[in-house]
């Protein structure tokens, strides 16, 4: 009965839009899963180190950045996903240089040597990058306090290159999965109110039929959606408070919700095409795929709107 | 999201080579959107002022984590867009003059390092109220997103607004 179903052109049809949207959302995933290294050292026009210097990556495609700073040997390190990069070095008293396209494809490393020209004129107001605004740079005036003077701990005061990778993985994962979450929304909406003409004792076959393609393209829709929230990385330490906790208390509703509504639903719409009514087990499609529906409405309110 | 913070002042300043110390204080950022309107509030700040010839500097620093809006998710989100991790302090650098010393109202030229850049606010209003041998400071900081080239956070794919006001209420000693 389930090939029956699959192979109903309604569903047949959606699955296809299904298909080219995977293929717009497939370069992200693919773009997660791939990472290569560009490392090289930053030097000045005599070929000496510069160290303290700022290098950042950022994606052509995702404007997304990563940055480092090159160390007292004017060397540097990125981890970055697969994709096209425009890298620029900046330090204090030089000209920016920039690399306008860099490609990572892979686990091999591109090495990327800096050469940095003098600038004519040094501003006064300091570059976000020099090493002036770096939170542990020296204050500008001996009689000015420090961070030293403050007691904070290196913890507190040093950059985690690694741990910002992480976050930027994570948020980029879960922006996914909220943009899919809401296109999700919409194949949902139109099951449920297209499921009032599939139910009846006089709906026609191919009002099933649409409920039953609508049906299949939101589970497939909110797999992707729910694969988002499942991969992206957790960070360590963190004790989750407030709306978050409710979203993820609802996901253990509709996921479920999720699996076991279609299942049923085939056997409910097997049972209508045999011209026999819906009986037994697949009598609870209708009551699980509201609990399903609601309890996904919850969770989008729950971090969409402030009580 | 966000954003931060803070000042500095002094009010009393004091005889030369004197010293300040950031008692406590409460930092408080604003985020607008048009489903939200949200806080996040930081105690975590350290402060210090050197007074000398008739100059005093400060530097306050509170870090980035220190920042709490009650969703652990939107903290998460705001120390990711500002860059937390790599740069993990907002520092924020003042000098007064001695001559400001009696006023009730001080304009402070702030200068603040967050995610990874400087911006500079001039003549920010700060009230500054006696209360024995503490002095306490109060005013909001003007700052926006693109001061510090942050991109605007979203929800639902709407961003924030860019202005993100920072509340100050500082409590300071001498040392």
């Amino acid at each position: 009965m389930l090939r029956n179903w699959l192979c109903n052109p309604f569903v047949a049809f959606l699955r296809l839009l299904f298909i080219c949207l995977l293929v717009q959302v497939a370069p992200s995933l693919i773009a997660q899963t791939t990472t290569g290294v560009v490392r090289g050292t930053v030097s000045d026009e005599s070929g000496r180190a510069v160290a303290n210097a700022a290098v950042t990556a950022t994606g052509i495609e995702t404007e997304q950045k990563q940055m480092t700073n090159t160390g007292p040997d004017g060397t540097y390190k990125l981890e970055l996903s697969a994709g096209k990069y425009r890298l620029t070095f900046e330090a204090a008293g030089f000209k920016t240089l920039e690399i306008s396209s860099v490609t990572v494809n892979g686990p091999a490393p591109e090495v990327l040597d800096g050469k940095l020209e003098k600038s004519e004129q040094v501003s006064d107001k300091p570059a976000a990058t020099q090493q002036e605004s770096l939170p542990n740079a020296p204050s500008s005036s001996t009689s000015a306090p420090s961070l030293s003077d403050l007691g904070l701990s290196p913890e507190q005061t040093q950059g985690n290159a690694r741990e910002q990778a992480l976050l930027d993985k994570r948020t980029h994962m879960l922006k996914i999965h909220q943009r899919m979450g809401l296109i999700t929304t919409i194949p949902l909406i139109a099951t449920v109110a297209v499921s009032f003409n599939a139910g009846g004792k006089n709906t026609s076959s191919a009002s099933r039929d649409l409920h039953a393609a609508l049906g299949g393209l939101t589970g497939d829709l909110y797999g992707i959606t729910a694969y988002y929230a499942i991969r992206a990385p957790r960070v360590p330490g963190t004790k989750k408070r407030g709306p978050i906790k409710f979203h993820e208390a609802m996901a253990w509703i509709h996921g479920p919700g999720m699996i076991l509504t279609p299942v049923l639903g085939i056997m409910a719409f097997n049972e209508k095409n045999k011209g026999e009514k819906v009986h037994g087990i697949a009598s609870a499609h209708n009551p699980v795929a509201i609990v399903t529906a609601g309890a996904f409405g919850a969770a989008l309110l729950s971090v969409s709107v402030k009580f | 999201m966000l954003i931060v913070v803070l000042l500095a002042s002094l009010p009393v300043f004091a005889a030369a080579d004197s010293q300040w110390i950031l008692q406590q204080s409460t930092l408080t950022y604003h985020v607008s959107h048009p489903l939200h309107q949200s806080e996040g509030v930081s105690h975590g700040a350290k402060g210090k002022g050197v007074c000398h010839a008739g100059q005093c500097e400060f530097l306050i620093a509170v870090p980035v984590k220190s920042f709490d809006s009650g969703d652990s998710n939107r903290d998460l989100h705001m120390i990711q867009v500002t860059r937390g991790a790599e740069f993990p302090l907002v520092t924020v650098r003042t000098r007064l003059s001695e001559s400001d010393a009696a006023a009730s109202t001080i304009n402070a030229d702030l200068e603040i390092q967050f995610a990874g850049q400087t911006a500079h606010y001039k003549q920010v209003p700060f009230k500054v109220e006696k209360q024995g041998g503490e002095t306490h400071i109060t005013g909001t900081i003007p700052a926006t997103l693109t001061d510090f080239k942050i991109d605007p956070p979203s929800l639902l794919t709407i961003p924030v607004k860019n202005d993100v006001p920072v509340r100050v209420d500082m409590t300071w000693r001498p040392q």
